[in-house]
């Protein structure tokens, strides 16, 4: 596992300084499913664990304009969250199908981000509410959006000795709907094989034409983006099942493109289209 | 019959308690003074000579205490059964990536590490052999380092022979040829192998190890270790699951832990982690199964040819009598006028196949069950309809050509089925119905023989004794891992002494005081165990009750039970103790032995012919399915199962063998396949080799149906594997019905069903090597290009 | 480094490395075996212990994470006498214990939902040991024992006036 020392703080100021201490190479553990898998591998070797679980603007879910969910906040807490239930019901669908209860009960949404793995279920999910980062610096603190900070499969721009503190995100307009497609190989405990996060509006007024589009895929490109050229299919028509179809169409090319190489490319360029398919209409058919 | 009082109704396994409190302690729980830790030493590639091996290094790390080698063992470690092939610690070559060479004992888990990654070992890559069919051809590098056969990769060939079904199939009105493919399932148990051997001042050694046979585990010891029977003793513990997986790799571990005790001086445990446990251990062997059915036009069907090649992996284990059980049941459980079954059984680098629940027919039934629902499709009948015009009867001649003459209860298995699951509506309404998801109900059926037919002498011993505190103690040389042995012998024991279950204990299976009994496997353990149970306990109830009509003052015949009171025709009582005490003091002894052996068959491999089994258990399987079209996603959302097991003397364990085993064949058939590459195990652990989670096992509605077997204990036959065999191909069978496409490759992941073939990452090495503790900059290995 | 937690009610104070696993400190330390390793990378749930009432994988847990907080393990489950509570003895009722090795994770995981969902469906006791892998019993009788509990818990509730 290595050796190594364990320092909880107990505020965001005193964690800063401990992550960027010279001469210690520190690490941050939210829950730790993920490092401490990564410490018996060997695969990260460091000198200090900084334990941010317990640090209360970590640990926020705060409504307001815009809603706060603190980095340190538990999938569990997440699913749990009435709040969030009402505001943001993909993240809790996409949290509620994390690991299993007993990783949902430690494992933090600051984790799963940081983690930056390909199949993380919160990152489409965060870019699809074009969610901002609170990063916290020795040099101050930025907001960056999440869709930014993830730069590729486990790596991300933040910074050494950096931390998130919490995600904020506007709340979805009224009328707007929200859907998270996951595939995984089984019922449980397993990981998301593709997924799709969308959200979405039709204006009654407007003769039923779509005002609001955006599609998140995870689990299928090396970043988490938006997949603006299928969105353009869609918005300002009317969600018609031919443009539907279409659109599940352009995300497979857009697919096919980036990763057409790949072992797994066969299943996922078809599943990718079925699931683009699911997620538009939950967000958009009458 | 009179009302039974134990068998057959409710009862908590007697061994449950300790169990739910957490108090059970495994291998690796216990704690011994002085206890210490060893670690192996394995390959980190599928075929290697070894050019230098010398652990003198590892002795020289702090805190190692010993380590050993294939020379520290009588002739080089080799053992095995029935072909000797396998080695304690490797002999001149690795065969399989996980194959161990070394083992070290030492203070601490880390100081064993340092040892190994201390010893010298340089390997010579061989050219190795993935492909069983391959591995067949003359030039193919040859894995054993002596062939049994003579013919290379050959490890066996077995044959049925029944009549002659090639003129018959020639003239058949309807000819059926098709090929199945069975995927290499990985046990799984939740406990992976440990062994722990102590040492003792008269240079005997006892070895606790969590696997299933303790007297054959003896034999293995006292052959590698020189050693005569009374210096070897073997425990059995409590065992955290085997299902047919704990044997051969835990008489290594075994082996490797009395070497090192008996060099160290001192106890020494060895526990493998998981990913160690995946790469190491044997599992079911996959199979490549083909068929030639004949039929005539009303659907009879006339005759069955069958090829069946088998991926044995590096060592034969026990898939040369797996591959038997799987011919003896390669054409299902129906009537044939002639069947020809050829099975061989190759030797490859791809790790080691070897025992698992089912034993050969797991693989057979999902092939044949398979085809048999191929065949009943393209003749336009209703798939049980099928299956219950051929299915076999009482006094029907078997695949094997044997005439079986007890009760055979399999069609109104399929009837149960039928009704519970609603059978005739869904088969009508699912096709009818579009969209993304689609509904489908498969069925399956089976045969199973009991116990071990003409694999080997058949026999259990039990005995009994009263204590001095008035407890009946009883030991068995057939053991309980999970499977519910240990509850199924008291109640078959308190049914037959009168007295109630918890006043008897079993014993831990120990060779020092219980008495051999033949593995326990094949299910064996109700009906042989049961069976010299029942006897022992015979005897030792006439001994009571002659001391009874003592205390009385009547004849034996007149002496009645109310519970466990004896009582006389003028209504006076006796307490069990007071009648205890009697026999006592009349000079009896209150210790018997039952021996019951199966009656004598004969099975001639030779020829491939006589009587493979004294009798046979059946069942069938409704599987419904919901079928994701778009994205190949199969589900199971309901499961019916009818058993024909004669008496059940344990429900609840009982049906839970029944789920547990429907749980199993969903993995086999939805989700579990360990692949290799290039002789690397693709999946390590739990997160990459997946078993069914209590999300993917549905409600599932189960029967025993009930026969009349009157060999059996209280007429019990025998139920632990054959649950599994139907699950996977009734579920196969669904998913045919809900998608109209057969895929003939198990398991039907998402890529297959959505595409009709797998896709694979092909990846390993480096996770292996990593989990091996192989560090590139740590360990000498050198090959050579 | 020193570490401080309550452990099945008592207060504790334990001397370990930091890079200790809380299985590993219950195992090793504390000589608790009841909390099991099978997979050691959070995917089977034999090690399942209740943190601060939710159950919790402790061989993904580093010791010191638990520091003022409040453990149980097995050990810690049990009726008034000391002897099987009411889910345990249910267990042993239905059939729900086969080779025993998943065992104590399950009635964890099953009493830690148990108390914060009184009144579950089977799919949601499905849910809630969904993280527990079992290989013998198919998970169908745990259910049921599961089931069974809740409800005699409800209807003795009732009986108090709750």
């Amino acid at each position: 596992m290595g050796e190594f020392t364990y320092v909880r703080p107990h505020s965001l100021q005193e964690a800063v300084r401990l992550l960027n201490e010279p001469g210690v190479l520190s690490r941050v553990l939210a829950g730790g499913t993920d490092l401490v898998n990564q410490f018996r591998k060997g695969e990260v070797l460091c000198d200090r664990v900084v334990d941010v679980a317990h640090i209360p603007e970590l640990r926020t879910i705060q409504d307001g304009t815009p809603i706060r969910v603190g980095a340190a906040v538990t999938h569990a807490e997440i699913a749990e969250s009435r709040l969030l239930l009402e505001r943001a019901p993909i993240l809790v669908r996409a949290c509620r199908q994390i690991g299993s209860p007993q990783i949902r009960n430690i494992a933090t949404i600051g984790g799963n981000v940081v983690n930056a793995a390909a199949c993380a279920d919160t990152l489409p999910v965060l870019v699809c509410l074009e969610a901002q980062a609170i990063v916290v610096r020795a040099g101050g603190v930025e907001r960056v959006r999440v869709a930014d900070l993830v730069t590729g499969v486990y790596e991300t721009q933040l910074p050494p000795g950096g931390l998130i503190q919490a995600f904020e995100f506007e709340a979805p307009p009224p009328g707007s709907r929200m859907s998270f497609q996951r595939i995984g190989r089984r019922q449980a405990m397993a990981i998301a094989r593709l997924s799709v996060a969308a959200l979405g509006a039709v204006e009654a007024g407007n003769g039923n034409r779509v005002s609001l589009l955006r599609v998140v895929p995870g689990a299928a490109f090396a970043r988490f983006q938006r997949a603006t050229s299928v969105e353009d299919l869609l918005v300002g028509q009317q969600p018609s099942t031919e443009r539907i179809v279409a659109a599940g169409q352009e995300m497979a090319r857009l697919f096919l493109q980036e990763s057409g190489g790949r072992w797994s490319a066969q299943y996922k360029e078809q599943a990718i289209a079925a699931l683009t398919e699911r997620a538009l209409h939950e967000v958009l058919s009458p | 019959m009179t009302e039974r009082r134990y068998v057959g109704r409710p009862a908590a396994a007697v061994d449950g308690l300790d169990k739910i409190m957490g108090k059970a302690k495994f291998v690796g729980d216990y704690q011994l003074p002085g206890m210490l830790h060893a670690r192996v030493l394995r390959s980190p590639v599928p075929h290697a000579r070894i050019v230098k091996l010398d652990v003198t290094p590892a002795l020289a790390v702090p805190g190692v205490v010993a380590a050993i080698t294939s020379e520290d063992f009588a002739g080089h470690s080799l053992w095995g059964w029935p072909i000797q092939d396998q080695y304690i610690l490797a002999y001149q070559k690795v065969l399989y990536v996980g194959h161990g060479i070394a083992a070290v004992a030492a203070e601490t888990h880390e100081a064993a590490q340092a040892g190994i990654e201390a010893i010298e070992l340089e390997l010579e890559e061989l050219p190795a052999v993935f492909d069983p069919a391959r591995a067949l051809e003359p030039d193919a590098p040859q894995v054993p380092l002596e062939s049994p056969t003579g013919q290379g990769n050959l490890c066996e060939k077995i044959i049925v022979r029944y009549g002659e079904p090639d003129p018959i199939l020639e003239c058949s009105e309807v000819l059926y040829e098709g090929t199945f493919h069975t995927g290499r399932q990985e046990h799984a148990y939740l406990e992976p192998e440990a062994a722990l051997a102590i040492p003792h001042p008269d240079g005997s050694v006892t070895v606790h190890y969590n696997g299933q046979s303790p007297f054959i585990n003896q034999i293995h010891l006292c052959q590698v270790l020189g050693l005569p029977a009374e210096k070897v003793r073997v425990i059995q513990p409590v065992v955290g699951g085997s299902f047919g997986g704990k044997d051969d790799l835990g008489y290594q571990c075994s082996g490797q832990v009395a070497g090192l005790a008996l060099k160290a001086g001192r106890p020494v445990r060895l526990v493998l982690g998981r990913e160690e446990s995946m790469m190491a251990s044997y599992k079911r062997e996959p199979m490549a199964i083909r068929f030639r059915l004949g039929a005539d036009a009303e659907g009879n069907l006339q005759a069955a040819k069958v090829e069946m090649l088998a991926d044995s992996g590096c060592f034969s284990s026990q898939s040369t009598l797996a591959m038997l059980r799987a011919s003896l049941h390669a054409a299902g459980a129906y009537r044939y006028r002639a069947v020809h079954v050829d099975t061989q059984a190759v030797y490859t680098n791809n790790g080691f196949s070897g025992a698992f629940r089912g034993f050969g027919n797991t693989d057979a039934a999902a092939a044949i069950e398979q085809a048999i629902d191929d065949l009943a499709h393209r003749l336009g009948r209703d798939p049980i309809d099928f299956r219950l015009q051929n299915c076999v009867r009482q006094g029907d001649r078997f695949m094997s050509g044997n005439v079986v003459d007890h009760e055979v209860k399999l069609a109104e298995c399929l009837h149960w089925v039928r009704d519970r699951s609603d059978w005739d509506r869904k088969r009508a309404d699912y096709p009818a119905r579009d969209g993304d998801l689609r509904r489908g109900v498969g069925v399956a059926c089976y045969m199973h023989g009991s116990s071990l037919g003409g694999e080997g002498a058949d026999y259990a011993n039990t005995t009994l004794n009263i204590e001095d505190d008035y407890a009946i103690t009883l030991t068995s040389g057939l053991t309980d891992y999970g499977q519910g042995s240990r509850t199924v012998f008291t109640l078959v024991a308190a049914e037959t002494l009168g007295v109630g279950p918890e006043r008897i204990h079993m014993l831990r299976p120990d060779t020092d005081t219980a008495l051999e009994s033949g593995p326990t496997v094949a299910s064996r353990s109700t009906m042989l165990g049961g069976n010299a149970t029942r006897v022992a306990a015979e005897k030792l109830d006439r001994l009571l009750c002659y001391a009874a009509a003592s205390v009385l003052d009547c004849t034996p015949d007149r002496v009645a039970r109310h519970g466990e009171i004896y009582v006389n025709p003028k209504e006076d009582e006796a307490s069990f103790e007071e009648v205890v005490d009697r026999a006592r003091q009349m000079g009896l002894t209150l210790s018997t032995h039952g021996k019951w052996s199966m009656p004598h068959i004969e099975w001639h491999v030779e020829h491939g012919t006589g009587t493979p089994y004294y009798c046979y258990t059946f069942g069938a399987q409704v599987v419904e399915v919901e079928v994701d079209m778009r994205i190949g996603q199969a589900r199971a959302v309901k499961v019916w199962a009818a058993h024909d097991g004669g008496t059940i003397v344990f429900p609840q364990g009982a049906y839970g063998q029944m789920y547990g085993g429907i749980a199993q064949g969903l993995g086999y058939g939805l989700l579990e396949e360990m692949t290799y590459h290039q002789g690397f195990p693709q999946a390590l652990n739990f997160d990459e080799y997946l078993i069914p989670t209590s999300l993917d096992v549905p409600e599932i509605e189960a029967t025993y149906i009930e026969t009349d077997f009157p060999e059996g204990p209280y007429g019990a036959k025998n139920l632990a594997e054959p649950v599994l065999v139907a699950t996977a191909p009734a579920l196969a069978n669904a998913v045919f019905h809900a998608t109209g496409v057969r895929h003939h490759t198990l398991p039907l992941t998402l890529e297959r069903v959505l595409l009709g073939h797998e896709l694979r990452p092909s990846r390993g090495e480096t996770a292996c090597r990593r989990a091996l503790g192989f560090d590139q900059t740590k360990v000498e290995v050198i090959w050579q290009t | 480094m020193k570490i401080e937690f309550t452990l099945n009610g008592e207060a504790i104070r334990v001397e370990a490395p930091a890079s200790t696993t809380l299985l590993q400190l219950l195992r090793e330390h504390f000589g608790l075996t009841g909390s099991k390793p099978g997979c050691e990378v959070g995917e089977c749930g034999a090690c399942s212990v209740i943190l601060d009432g939710r159950v919790v994988n402790s061989c993904q847990l580093l010791a010191p994470q638990v520091d003022g907080r409040e453990v149980t393990t097995i050990e810690g489950i049990h009726g008034p006498d000391g002897g099987p509570s009411d889910l345990q003895l249910a267990f042993l009722e239905f059939g729900a214990v086969q080779c025993g090795y998943c065992t104590p994770g399950m009635v964890v995981a099953a009493e830690a939902f148990l108390r914060r969902h009184p009144s579950p469906t089977r799919a949601e006791i499905r849910e809630a040991i969904s993280g527990n892998l079992c290989r013998c019993t198919g998970y169908q009788q745990i259910v049921d024992a599961v089931e069974a509990t809740a409800a005699r818990r409800r209807d003795q509730a009732e009986g108090r006036g709750e």
